[in-house]
């Protein structure tokens, strides 16, 4: 395994799709605000599958930002390592069925695994057709903002505020 | 009569059903639906033309580029920006480079498990698998011992209960027919593709900036830079990495896909008269030549019609229509007519069963996708549309390649018109574009040399310069097939866009008059050995290389299901 990154931090997702693209719209908001520090990389990875096999090829730790479904409330803060994210990002439907699970399938089989996966994300509540998240999943967006900003911290990559805040196309069409 | 139903088709993107019956071992009918409606037109209305295609690249995560210049070409064409020879250039490499890496991954990655049994090639012998390998190719990654050690990697996968891509098939299924040698080849060759198809990527990052998602799409031409002298721009050290990556690439293809879709054929030959669907084929055409005006296309545009080889027919796009007869739209006018994409309608009316269900209204609407009719004809687009389109016109290395290919299996050229023919073509094309590349490159380098340096017309970039009212329409081949966008500019803000997918022409359902779409067609009198493992089913829609956008990717944290094959 090569390692030039020592944290991915990758937003997934479909931004057309309403909350299913809060993980992309995270980390287009942290790239705005937020200076990335040396070996941290910030990766809008949409709906990609395969196309992302060379960035976790090349990733020591991977923190995925996700929408991710389950019993708690819209805009709850969500959480999930190790064993547990394959089964959980089984059913992503993404790049012809390729999607989350089997590009760390494929990682596996290939033997580029990250050593380290992680799963963060908000429970969505509408994903339907349109561009924008919905008002509990906006009001949680802070707190995956802050949860991973304290995952870096906890990895040893202190993320610092911009003295301005930048401009980022994404999270501008996005909004 | 069984009452199958594969839903989702899996490794595919999106969802899409398939209701089947099947009769006497064979398919007697088939209706294919999305049970996902996707309406980016919707999303589009009243933004800026010149942003579109950054959302058209979010419609589909395999399909990025091929949204994003669909888009960029329409508002060029409704706008009159006109696009200098080296945006032309970057266009073509990048169009072909996600030719290249899609036809191979789809190949190995979605359809070879359709025809590979993975759980036979841990039963097959590495010495035997090396004298295959080496019968049938010069690749050097083919002793015994690296076979060897394939299958032990395999097993090690398989014992620890991770099939993870193998996980959710119908090993053991009378329909597969290779030695088990042949599968451990073919498994070995999946794991390289991977391998190499990682490594090729590369090739968006050298041609199109930041990664994953290509930002360097511009109304106009392009915004990656060229300049011999400057470390932030296309170089000639670029030029150097473009040169080596195709190189690596023309290998492959020609020392391991190639050999290994022709091996895998000879066994199933009789796929060769199954699935030939609608029989009509439709090509925009694609690649177009850097020079001039009105550009001619490397890959030919035309239309065929009832597998007559002898006449292709110009595309006339006034002649295609959208009819929603079967769709879950309403059109103002009624629904029995078709409309033209530029008069397109997309309002959303599901008539369907509430979910869960067991059985879509087959008689009447039943799906989310419209059905797109050329001069009220269904067409298959892709691959197997372009590359007859181009043999039929007599392109000479299309011709050479398909001839080739044909000589090689012992069929003639009826036999294209099938599954195989389907799978076959797009093995071919993949040759014919990888080798096509390196001309583009060169062509690139001589601008530069000759201190063109030019990659942009923003001639036209400021609204202020546009018509109050403006249309446009932007053809592109996608490696899926035809893709069409129109956009209605009205007042420098988007009035109407409308998109006509290949998988739209493909997938889509019967029209007013009850014809059938391509997939639907292909499907009947495909033989299906066991109803609830419709293994042959999966063959020949996997052949078209599906690709349903837009779903809604949700994790699950409480759920872990995929399989979803039923026998009703």
């Amino acid at each position: 395994m090569t390692v030039e990154i020592d944290l991915l931090i990758l937003g997934l997702g479909n931004v057309l799709c309403g909350d299913d693209g809060l993980g992309v719209m995270a980390v287009h908001q942290l790239e705005e605000r937020y200076d990335t520090p040396h070996g941290v990389r910030i990766v809008d990875g949409g709906t990609l599958g395969l196309a992302l096999l060379p960035l976790l090829h090349e990733a020591r730790v991977v923190l995925m930002i996700d929408a991710i479904r389950c019993e708690d409330a819209p805009g709850a803060v969500v959480r999930l390592e190790g064993a547990d994210v394959s089964p959980a990002v089984r059913e992503r439907l993404s790049p012809h069925d390729i999607g989350v699970a089997d590009l760390l399938d494929a990682a596996e089989l290939l033997g580029c695994s990250p050593t380290k996966i992680m799963l963060l994300g908000l429970v969505p509540d509408r994903m339907d057709l349109g561009i924008g998240l919905s008002p509990g999943v906006e009001a949680g967006m802070p707190a995956l903002i802050d949860s991973i900003l304290g995952e870096a911290a906890a990895l040893g990559h202190v993320l610092r505020l911009k003295p301005q805040r930048g401009v980022s196309d994404g999270a501008r069409l996005w909004a | 009569m069984t009452h199958i139903v594969v839903d989702p088709i899996t490794r595919i993107e999106g969802h899409l059903r398939i209701e089947a019956e099947v009769d006497g071992g064979v398919l007697r009918d088939a209706w294919s639906s999305s049970t996902m409606f996707r309406g980016i037109e919707i999303i589009l209305q009243g933004r800026d033309p010149r942003d579109a295609w950054v959302f058209t690249q979010r419609i589909c995560g395999v399909c990025t580029t091929v949204h994003a210049l669909a888009s960029v070409l329409a508002v060029e064409n409704a706008i009159g920006a006109e696009p200098p020879p080296n945006a032309r250039l970057l266009r073509n490499l990048i169009t072909a480079a996600q030719f290249v890496q899609d036809h191979v991954v789809h190949f190995y990655q979605l359809h070879a498990l359709d025809w590979v049994d993975v759980v036979s090639a841990l039963s097959g012998d590495p010495a035997k698998t090396s004298k295959l390998a080496q019968s049938i190719s010069d690749w050097p990654l083919s002793s015994e011992k690296y076979f060897s050690a394939v299958r032990d990697r395999l097993k090690g996968f398989v014992s620890g209960g991770r099939l993870g891509p193998f996980a959710n098939a119908y090993w053991g299924h009378p329909a597969y027919r290779l030695p088990p040698e042949a599968n451990l080849l073919a498994v070995a060759h999946y794991l390289e593709a991977l391998e190499w198809q990682r490594k090729f990527i590369r090739i968006h990052a050298l041609l199109g900036g930041k990664n994953p998602h290509l930002q360097s799409y511009l109304v106009g031409g392009m915004a990656t830079p060229i300049d011999p002298n400057s470390e932030n721009a296309i170089n000639i050290g670029t030029i150097a990495a473009l040169h080596e990556i195709i190189a690596d690439a023309r290998t492959f293809v020609n020392q391991v896909y190639i050999p290994d879709l022709l091996a895998i054929a000879s066994f199933y030959k009789e796929w060769a008269s199954i699935g030939a669907g609608v029989g009509n084929y439709m090509s925009y055409g694609e690649f177009p030549d850097a020079g001039g005006p009105n550009p001619l296309p490397y890959l030919p545009s035309g239309i065929i019609l009832q597998r007559d080889l002898a006449h292709v027919h110009p595309v006339d796009p006034g002649q295609i229509s959208e009819f929603v007869t079967h769709s879950w739209y309403e059109y103002k006018e009624g629904n029995e007519r078709g409309l033209h994409p530029f008069a397109g309608e997309t309002h959303p009316t599901y008539t369907g069963p509430k979910p869960p269900y067991d059985r879509l209204h087959t008689d009447g609407k039943y799906s989310w996708l419209k059905a797109p009719r050329y001069s009220d004809k269904p067409m298959e687009v892709g691959p197997l549309a372009r590359m007859l389109v181009a043999y039929a016109k007599g392109h000479p290395q299309v011709k050479k390649a398909v001839n080739g290919a044909l000589a090689a299996l012992g069929v003639g050229p009826a036999a294209l018109f099938s599954t195989l023919g389907r799978t076959a073509a797009r093995g071919i094309e993949t040759q014919i574009i990888v080798d096509k590349m390196s001309d583009w490159v060169d062509a690139l380098a001589n601008n530069m040399a000759q201190g063109d340096l030019r990659i942009n017309d923003n001639t036209k970039w400021d609204p202020s310069t546009w018509p109050a009212e403006c249309m446009g329409a932007g053809f592109h081949e996608a490696p899926r097939g035809a893709l069409g966008h129109w956009v209605h500019i009205k007042n420098g803000a988007i009035g109407n866009y409308q998109c006509v997918v290949p998988s739209t022409w493909n997938a889509g359902p019967r029209d007013a008059r009850g014809n059938r779409g391509p997939y639907e067609a292909a499907l009947v009198g495909t033989p299906v050995a066991i109803a609830d493992q419709p293994l042959e089913i999966l063959r020949t829609v996997h052949s078209f290389d599906p690709c349903l956008a837009c779903g809604v990717h949700v994790v699950d944290a409480n759920k872990n299901e995929i399989v979803l094959v039923r026998a009703v």
